[in-house]
């Protein structure tokens, strides 16, 4: 009896042990979303005031009509472009100015207490002037998330390139590596990892800061029509454009790891070792 | 070929500064291998890091073949304790030696030979394509050795290279040194704060004392045959004598 059972018996569990380990992460994933929907559906419907929260069938069915118009997307994309263009500059130009603070102490000297008290103008606080500055046009979007961006990198990057160890720099230049190539080969590989992990908090940061710019100063965008869908009392299309922004902001997050996994994995991976 | 006259090194201020070391005389001849011990805080690091040109003695003058030391130079490569700081650990073992023969300029069409001889050298060459956060302590020293020899240096300065591995391993490393040693007769200054370390390797053991104000206290010639084993009367004997003359933080 028992070795008839055994080995049809085992292949089937271990496979079944495979597939839960192998799919475990997507699986749990998965479940905690569906009864995360499940609970929001069902406390709509019984709980609250549906039209205060409206339930997610009902938001889904909202959703279709904008989806096939192309509504949301273009609200998306005038976003993303946004995003895109100050998240791109901000990061340059923090990068830039990251390594120089970083190597020349003269320069961090002066400009970092300068540094220090500008970081608190969140870009929520730059809305006013920069309307003032810019108009309700794109620049004074692509300023806000510049403005948001910088001070994150900037931060991040001169600290890496402080950081890359004394002794690594020292070996290299035993070995005959000039002040260029200590610096290019070196130091900012080192201060990679920093760089990185301030771009991505700056990328999260540059996702929030989008709205309220667009909420107070815009005619497009996806804080715009939450503003729109507020005025008009429309709960439905408020609650489409919150979850837009979640897996908008949860996409790009994972798209950069992607990427940085792809192509800076081995300036990443040693963390632990230094 | 290594010449050291009456160096001092302040840190700080003059007034209240640290004298860490003071009146140090020092002469390493070619193809010697010679141990500065003492133990932790006497200025073996600092003096060594002042003969690698990356301190500059405060008084005296360090000689390096007749010319003064004015920065690192490309002749005497130093070699760190933390070999995953010091190794590029975004490269491969074969690139980190790689990244050597570039910034040396060696030309291009070298640079496959060097490496290939080299790794072999230090019994690397299987691991080649590995990242130095995948190998041993024992196997990122060997690259470090590596990666030293592969610039053809006249001198290394070993920073207590072996400190951090465990008891066995520095075993192996001693005989491996002291073979990479013989072979390719480079003059080697290692600072240790281990006595048998410096019995097992050196030729001459410089002892140092405790700072403030660091001197070498005593030379002592080994003349004994290596390998060298410390249970040997010879060994053991020398032990005890240094050991003696050791002094330590009061």
């Amino acid at each position: 009896m028992t070795e008839d059972t055994l080995p049809v018996s085992e292949p089937v569990r271990r496979s079944k042990t495979k597939f839960w380990s192998r799919h475990r992460g997507s699986l749990l994933f998965a479940s905690s979303i569906i009864f995360a929907f499940a609970g929001w559906q069902f406390l709509s419907s019984f709980v609250f005031n549906p039209f205060l929260i409206p339930p997610p069938l009902v938001v889904f069915e909202t959703m279709v009509p904008m989806v096939k118009n192309g509504e949301i997307f273009r609200h998306v994309a005038i976003s993303l472009a946004r995003v895109g263009v100050g998240f791109a500059t901000g990061c340059a130009a923090a990068i830039l100015l990251g390594v120089i603070l970083g190597r020349i102490k003269l320069v961090n000297d002066l400009l970092d207490p300068v540094i220090e008290l500008l970081r608190y103008l969140s870009p929520t606080a730059m809305i006013p002037i920069a309307v003032i500055w810019f108009g309700i046009g794109e620049t004074s979007k692509y300023f806000l998330i510049f403005w948001g961006t910088f001070f994150i990198v900037l931060i991040n990057t001169t600290a890496g390139v402080m950081r890359a160890p004394m002794i690594r720099q020292r070996a290299a230049e035993c070995l005959g590596a000039n002040e260029l190539q200590i610096f290019l080969l070196v130091v900012i590989p080192s201060a990679a990892p920093y760089i990185v992990t301030g771009m991505r908090i700056a990328m999260a940061s540059s996702f929030m800061s989008i709205i309220p710019a667009e909420i107070l100063a815009a005619d497009s965008g996806i804080g715009f029509l939450l503003q729109q869908s507020s005025v008009l009392l429309q709960t439905n299309r408020i609650f489409v454009a919150l979850l837009t922004i979640c897996v908008i902001g949860f996409i790009f997050d994972r798209l950069f790891r992607i990427a940085v996994d792809r192509m800076l994995s081995r300036y990443m991976s040693y963390i632990a070792l230094t | 070929m290594l010449a050291v006259r009456n160096v001092s090194k302040v840190f700080g201020a003059d007034a209240d500064g640290y004298i860490a070391l003071e009146g140090i005389d020092l002469q390493v001849s070619e193809g010697e291998f010679v141990c500065l011990l003492g133990p932790s805080g006497c200025g073996k690091s600092t003096l060594l890091n002042i003969l690698a040109g990356f301190d500059q003695a405060s008084e005296g003058s360090v000689d390096f073949e007749g010319a003064p030391v004015r920065g690192a130079g490309k002749d005497r490569v130093m070699f760190f304790q933390d070999a995953g700081a010091a190794l590029l650990p975004w490269l491969s073992t074969e690139e980190n030696v790689r990244f050597a023969l570039r910034v040396r300029k060696m030309p291009k069409q070298q640079w496959p030979s060097i490496i290939d001889k080299y790794l072999a050298m230090v019994d690397l060459a299987e691991h080649r394509h590995k990242f130095p956060a995948q190998l041993s302590g024992g196997m990122r020293q060997r690259l470090q050795i590596a990666r030293a020899l592969a610039v053809e240096p006249k001198v290394l300065l070993m920073d207590e290279p072996f400190a951090a591995l465990d008891a066995l391993t520095r075993r192996r490393m001693h005989g491996f040194l002291l073979d990479i040693w013989q072979r390719t007769g480079k003059t080697i200054v290692f600072v240790t704060h281990d006595i048998s370390e410096a019995v097992t390797l050196a030729d001459r053991i410089c002892v140092m004392s405790v700072g403030p104000g660091s001197r070498i206290t005593e030379v002592i010639g080994v003349d004994l045959p290596r390998p060298r084993d410390l249970a040997d009367p010879g060994a053991a004997r020398l032990f005890k004598g240094v050991e003696a003359l050791l002094t330590y933080e009061k």
